[in-house]
Parts: C-alpha cells; sequence; structure tokens
C-alpha cells in the first residue's frame, strides 16, 4: 500500500480505492445487493417511496425498488459507460491521429479537417442529437458520446506523433530500411499511446458524467435497467420531499467521476516526473 | 422556515437565476393591484393560434378570445351533461334531424368592433373547413350553411348528427370577426385575434407566454373580483411549475407529479381540484403480426396487466378502472363492460392452449418518451409478463416517430402501441371510429383492427346519434362489446385530471371536454 501511495499519493490511492469498490459492486451486484431482483428491475409497488429504513438503507422509488440495489446494479451501466466510450473514442482517434501524424500532407489535411467538423460542434449538443436520431439504448448512447470525443484524441495523438517522428531513432530505423508500417506501430504508437493513456483515464469521469447526461434526457439505456442519470430525472419530480431518489445515484455519479479525475491527474503527475526525468 | 424550505427556496432561486422569471415585477408594472391579475403555469406550448386549425393545447388560449355557438357542460353528481347557450341563444331541429336552425344572440361585438352576424358564423365555418386544417372534419356532415337573416344560421346535414354537440367542440368550432377572413396563419400565430370571447391577446410570444386583458364590454359581464389580466407563463418543466405555485408566483397549473398531490393537499394556501377527464390510456395490439394475430393471446396479455397497479402506482389512486375505450361521464360510456382483471393464472392457461407456454416470446411496446405514466405501467406490465415466459421491451420513442412506425407496414410495426385519446367533440363515435374502425391506410386505428360488424354497428349508430340517442347508446355500447371480446386493445386506465390553483381563487369548474382549459371570466379573487 505504501508503494502505491508513494506512486500516485493518498489522494490518488483513495481513488483507486472507491473506483475498484464500485468495480467490485458492478461484478458482484447480484450477490452484494440486498434485492437482486429490484435491482433489475421488478417492481414493488406496495413499497413505493419509502424513506430510508432499516429495511430499505437508501429508501424506495416510485415503483418500490430498493434504491440501494439499484445504485448497485447502476453501477454496471455507468462504468461499462465510462469504460467503452473512452475505448471506442481511442479506438478512432489514435489510428486517426496516427495516420494524419506520420505521413502528413493531404492525408493530415483531410483527417485534421475531418475532426475540425466535429470538434466545432459543442460535445454534449452533439451527443444529443446523435442518440435523439439513433434511439434510445445503451449501445446507441455509448456510440453518440464516441463520436463527440475521439477527435481530442486524434489531435493529441497527432501532436505526439510529429513529436516522436523526428527523434534521431525513428530517423535512424528509417535509414535502415525499416517499413513505414512497422515504424509507425514498434517505434512510434508505444511513444504516443502513453500520455493518450492518462488522457483517457482522466476522461472516464466526464464521458460517465455525459452518459449519465444522455440517460437523465431519457436518451441512455431503456427501462427498466438501473442506470443513475435516469433514476436522478425520475427521483427529480418527487424532490426535495423525497431526496433519496435522486441524491443516492446523485451522489454515486459524484462520487466515482470525481475518483476517475483525481486518479487520472495523479497519474498525469506521474507522467510528467518521468517525461522530466527522461529530458 | 424549517430545513426543507431553505433546500426549497435554495433550489428556487437556482432556477430563477436559469430561467428568466421577470414575471411579478412585470405584473407590477402593468397594474398597482397585484390581485386582478391570473397566472397560469402553463406546462405545454400553442403550436397554433388560428382558430380555424388549432388542434393542440392552444384551446387554453382560445377558448378565452374565441366563442362557439354552444359549450358542452359536463354532468355532475345525477344531474346529466347538457349544451348551453352561448353565441347561439337557442336551436332546433327538423324531424328528420337533418336542418339545424340557430338563433344568434343580440348586441355581441367582436374584438374589432364588429357585430355578430349569421355570415360572420357561416364565413368562419366555411374558413375552416376550406383550409381544412386541424379538426375541421367535425364540420363534414355539414353540406350547406345559409343566413337567411342577420341572426338565424341554418345548417343543412347529409346525416342526422347532432349538431348542438359539434358546434360545442373545443377545436374548429370558434367564431371569428368577417375580417379575420382573409388572413393567413401566420397573422393568427402573430398574436393577433379576431374573436367576441371576454378577454384578447394583448401580447404573445412564442414558447414563452401569452398575455391576455379583459374585453370592456363584454356581452356575458363578469363576476365580482373578476381578473383583468391573465397571463399564461409557458414552464414546461413540472418540477419548476410546482414551486411557481407553491411560491405564489402562478395560481394554476397542471401535471405535477400525482405523488406530490398529498404534499399539495396539505398545504393551506393551494388548492387540487381531482375529477374524471375524458383522457383515457391503452395499448393497442398489432393485429396483423404473429402472435398478436390471435385473439387468446392478446387476450392473454390483458389478463396480465396489472390494472390495480398502475393505479396506484402510477396515479397515486387517483386514476380509475378503464371500462374499454369510452371513459365515464361520456355518453356510451358502459360501467358494466366485461373487462378483464388482473388473473396470470387464466393468462398462463390461455397461453398454454395456444401452445405459448415457455415460448420465449418477446414482444415490443412503443410508448412516448417523456410520459412516465406510460413507463410505470409498461414496467409494471413487463414484471408480470416475465412470470409467463413474455419479454416485454419497452420502446420509448419521440410521438412523431412512433406514429411513424405505426403508420409503416404492421409487419415491421411495434406489436403493442400505448397512447391516450380524448375527443374532439364529445361523442363515443370520435373514439371508437377514431381507434378501431378498419382504415385503408392507419391514421390513428394503429393496431389494424378491422372487423366489418363492428364498422357497421357505429356507423349505424353514429347516424342515429342524433335522431334516437338511446338507441344509438346501445350500439355503440355493443360495438365497444365486440373489441372488449377481441382483445383489441388493452384499456389501462381512465386518467384523473388534477388542476392544482391558490385557494384564494374562486369559481373554478373543471370542464374535461375542453382538455386544460380554464374558462377564465368564471374566475374571482
Amino acid at each position: 500500500m505504501s508503494a502505491l501511495a508513494r506512486r500516485l499519493g493518498y489522494g490518488g490511492t483513495l481513488c483507486l480505492a472507491v473506483i475498484v469498490t464500485f468495480a467490485l459492486l458492478a461484478l458482484f451486484a447480484p450477490w452484494l445487493a440486498p434485492y437482486p431482483d429490484q435491482g433489475m428491475g421488478t417492481p414493488n409497488v406496495i413499497a413505493k417511496l419509502k424513506p430510508p429504513s432499516a429495511d430499505f438503507w437508501l429508501g424506495t422509488d416510485h415503483l418500490g425498488r430498493d434504491v440501494l440495489s439499484r445504485v448497485i446494479f447502476g453501477a454496471r451501466v455507468s462504468m461499462s459507460a465510462g469504460l467503452l466510450i473512452v475505448a471506442f473514442s481511442l479506438l478512432i482517434g489514435l489510428p486517426v491521429g496516427l495516420l494524419a501524424g506520420y505521413f502528413g500532407g493531404w492525408a493530415d489535411e483531410a483527417l485534421m479537417r475531418v475532426t475540425d467538423v466535429f470538434l466545432a460542434f459543442p460535445a454534449l449538443l452533439l451527443a444529443v442529437l446523435l442518440a435523439a436520431a439513433l434511439g434510445p439504448g445503451l449501445l446507441n448512447s455509448i456510440v453518440a458520446v464516441a463520436v463527440t470525443w475521439w477527435p481530442w484524441y486524434a489531435r493529441m495523438a497527432r501532436a505526439e506523433v510529429l513529436v516522436l517522428r523526428g527523434q534521431p531513432y525513428v530517423e535512424a530505423a528509417s535509414v535502415m530500411g525499416v517499413s513505414q508500417g512497422r515504424i509507425l506501430i514498434r517505434h512510434i504508437l508505444p511513444g504516443a499511446a502513453r500520455p493518450l493513456l492518462v488522457q483517457a483515464a482522466l476522461d472516464v469521469g466526464p464521458a460517465l458524467l455525459t452518459a449519465s447526461s444522455l440517460s437523465f434526457l431519457g436518451l441512455g439505456i431503456l427501462p427498466p435497467t438501473a442506470d443513475w442519470g435516469k433514476m436522478v430525472d425520475e427521483g427529480r419530480k418527487f424532490f426535495p420531499d423525497r431526496w433519496w431518489v435522486s441524491a443516492a445515484p446523485g451522489i454515486a455519479i459524484f462520487l466515482l467521476a470525481l475518483a476517475f479525475s483525481v486518479l487520472g491527474d495523479a497519474l498525469r503527475d506521474r507522467e510528467g516526473d518521468k517525461r522530466r526525468d527522461a529530458a | 422556515m424549517n430545513r426543507r424550505d431553505v433546500l426549497k427556496s435554495a433550489a428556487l432561486s437556482a432556477l430563477a437565476a436559469s430561467v428568466p422569471l421577470a414575471l411579478p415585477r412585470w405584473s407590477m408594472a402593468l397594474a398597482q393591484d397585484g390581485s386582478r391579475i391570473f397566472t397560469l403555469a402553463h406546462p405545454a406550448g400553442f403550436p397554433d393560434l388560428d382558430p380555424a386549425t388549432s388542434f393542440s393545447n392552444d384551446g387554453a388560449v382560445l377558448a378565452n378570445v374565441y366563442e362557439g355557438l354552444t359549450r358542452y357542460i359536463p354532468g355532475k353528481d345525477d344531474a346529466p351533461a347538457t349544451i348551453a347557450p352561448v353565441l347561439a341563444t337557442g336551436w332546433e331541429t327538423s324531424a328528420d334531424g337533418l336542418t339545424w336552425t340557430f338563433k344568434l344572440r343580440e348586441g355581441v361585438k367582436f374584438h374589432d368592433g364588429s357585430d355578430l352576424t349569421a355570415e360572420a358564423v357561416k364565413g368562419s365555418i366555411e374558413r375552416t373547413t376550406k383550409i381544412a386544417g386541424g379538426a375541421a372534419f367535425i364540420w363534414s356532415p355539414v353540406t350547406a350553411i345559409t343566413a337567411p337573416d342577420p341572426l338565424t344560421v341554418v345548417f343543412t346535414l347529409s346525416s342526422p348528427q347532432p349538431l348542438d354537440v359539434i358546434a360545442a367542440s373545443g377545436f374548429a368550432a370558434w367564431i371569428m370577426s368577417p375580417a379575420a377572413f382573409d388572413k393567413d396563419n401566420a397573422w393568427f400565430n402573430a398574436g393577433n385575434d379576431a374573436g367576441s370571447g371576454p378577454f384578447k391577446i394583448d401580447r404573445y410570444e412564442p414558447g414563452q407566454r401569452a398575455i391576455l386583458t379583459r374585453v370592456a364590454d363584454y356581452w356575458g359581464g363578469a363576476p365580482d373580483g373578476a381578473f383583468d389580466t391573465a397571463v399564461f407563463e409557458i414552464v414546461e418543466d413540472a418540477v419548476l411549475d410546482q414551486s411557481m405555485i407553491e411560491g405564489g408566483q402562478a395560481d394554476w397549473t397542471y401535471g405535477l407529479a400525482y405523488e406530490n398531490l398529498d404534499a399539495l393537499k396539505a398545504n393551506p394556501d393551494l388548492s387540487v381540484v381531482v375529477n374524471p377527464s375524458f383522457e383515457t390510456l391503452f395499448g393497442m395490439y398489432n393485429t396483423k403480426k404473429a402472435p398478436l394475430d390471435r385473439p387468446k393471446v392478446r387476450q392473454a396479455l390483458s389478463l396480465a396487466f396489472p390494472y390495480d397497479d398502475v393505479i396506484s402506482a402510477g396515479t397515486s389512486g387517483l386514476g380509475s378502472r378503464a371500462k374499454g375505450v369510452i371513459p365515464s361521464g361520456i355518453w356510451g360510456h358502459d360501467p358494466d363492460a366485461p373487462v378483464p382483471n388482473t388473473d396470470l393464472e387464466a393468462a398462463k392457461a390461455l397461453l398454454a392452449e395456444e401452445g405459448l407456454t415457455d415460448s420465449n416470446l418477446e414482444l415490443v411496446m412503443t410508448y412516448a418518451t417523456s410520459d412516465t405514466l406510460e413507463a410505470t405501467a409498461g414496467e409494471l406490465w413487463k414484471a408480470n409478463l416475465a412470470q409467463l415466459g413474455i419479454t416485454l421491451t419497452l420502446q420509448p420513442m419521440a410521438w412523431e416517430a412512433q406514429w411513424e412506425l405505426a403508420k409503416s407496414d404492421p409487419a415491421a410495426a411495434q406489436d403493442i402501441f400505448v397512447m391516450y385519446w380524448w375527443p374532439t367533440y364529445v361523442t363515443p363515435y370520435d373514439y371508437l371510429f377514431n381507434l378501431f374502425h378498419s382504415e385503408e391506410a392507419p391514421a390513428y386505428n394503429l393496431g389494424y383492427y378491422a372487423n366489418p360488424d363492428y364498422d357497421k354497428m357505429i356507423d349505424e349508430a353514429a347516424a342515429l346519434s342524433g335522431t334516437d340517442r338511446t338507441k344509438a347508446e346501445a350500439m355503440f355500447k355493443e360495438a365497444q362489446r365486440m373489441v372488449i371480446a377481441d382483445s383489441a386493445a388493452v384499456f389501462m386506465l381512465d386518467k384523473p385530471n388534477i388542476h392544482i390553483m391558490r385557494a384564494d381563487v374562486n369559481g373554478y369548474q373543471d370542464n374535461p371536454a375542453y382538455g386544460h382549459v380554464v374558462f377564465l371570466n368564471e374566475l374571482s379573487r
């Protein structure tokens, strides 16, 4: 633990612990949730809108379902949404940035203008438009956010590649007759990927926030699957008289998004140290 | 001030910072005495203020600016519903029900100063039918309108229809000044009006607010303490509407969460008016697509619907069981209709009979994205169907998309289409024709139900409704029982009509025939 704390700082370690806790909750939701069937959506109308009690630690929602169980099951959706958005974005952004940066010329121009088009839109607005066009659903909302997200990675990757392309070891490889594809993958990608991965870790928080915003607006996962953004929306009508319906998932979003951001910060600081060391 | 109030006012001021609620100060400037201003926190906007084509929430404004020949007054306790005279003072019909003669009120002036004449009535209805938008179809039985003298209008019909009820319609039946006959839709939607009602449109900011002011010499007079100004603040967020009514920034609103009504009822500053509405919620089964083309499968689904749970969870117990498609309060309502009750065992048995035990059947139910009650009904139904081995996929869609999908190829469309219906004018034919009469290209018969016996029955009943109401009513009931026997739809519930007002407002009467219309001239403080 102390080694970890040295690497990430105490804040970073704490955040890692929060993320691991949520990840475990998500993974083992059916065993950890007090009412797994309600977590998955079975209504329990007789107990609707009950305040927190010994039976329902975080109260119940408008269909009488245990809010704690719903929050635990909701972790699955929010976690996977956050991670998948970033993964999809990397999958598009990284290759685009690599190609644009390495080959330059018209490829660079063409690819970067496309990226600029996407960057010209306000991200959430574009995501809302896309999600509305694709129709509600978890995968659709993830795709909608990823489409607005990848240009940032493309730009970052391109910038890294531009630096790396002029490095002596890359030129040396080129002179020795190593093929362009091999140079790109073996010599440039590893160097360019690391700062991108740190950025990705930083972005999981905002990504899951955006995904939650979409479900808050009714463009996310379909009912009755538990989702934090959707739960906040459902409880909004009862706020503040029955605060627990919105507050519990809201706090969960806050904690997880904050944890990812602070952890990402810690990682970035470390990355910065490394670069200074290398220089 | 307890903690909850602090929270509320904090939330409210946060909202106020983001939404321009400049109203109170503006009202002050308008009149020294703020008590003469009636403010409505209106959860829906007004898409079309043209009295000929309006077919939406616009009635809230138009019903105070324009008048029709008659008005529908709902039955109360044991008193039956009646048709009250407005611009007409009386009417009579020929023995065959094909000629209707309306006598007009003397001394009525439009807001532009011109007099109400038979030519104005004739011209208004002709403008409406010529444009043929919105609800203009209500005049389809009328073949000719004549004006034998300035205060007499004679209608000739192609079939005996209750024209006094049609003339009371909340849409397409408004009478306008002759000066407006050649005006286009844009003129009306710029906030101009040509009515004879107790209020005129003073200012209209689309999507924001409409401000009506009292007309000085209205023929109908006004109660003591009547309001001089009415402000419709369009606030589409129910949470904000609730804050406004609780904070005294609004005098009237609707559409708040049912779950909050107990708290609102306990508030001495507010009164909560609960009435049955003419709105009914149902799901139409796709009768053109397997396996719902089999009546017994549809019946099994209806038996699995959690009627009481949806009423208690979705409407806090304020809704009522739907007895077929025609809600109570409208003639043709059948209180003894044999609608199914929730019975999962019976549903299971029926499915077994049809060879659908553990069939892993998957059905798609479409409903409107923002509608909580429809979502609740879907979620509860889904849970019951899961016990029968049926997976119900809940597909919320924007209304336009939901409707487009349903109007496309039935074989590729949804399995269950959920929506509300309320009548254009108060007749059972409106429900029964639009929803279940066979159609070449579906418009609202979105379960694609086709039954020639049924079509014949309601068409005949409609033809009789002007002359022999009793016989027509019996036939409408029988037709409705055909739909129930065929399980063409699941009748989920009759929606309650709930309006929230400040307690110091007097004279409010809910009239379900006119959606969420407030007749401002009846109110006082």
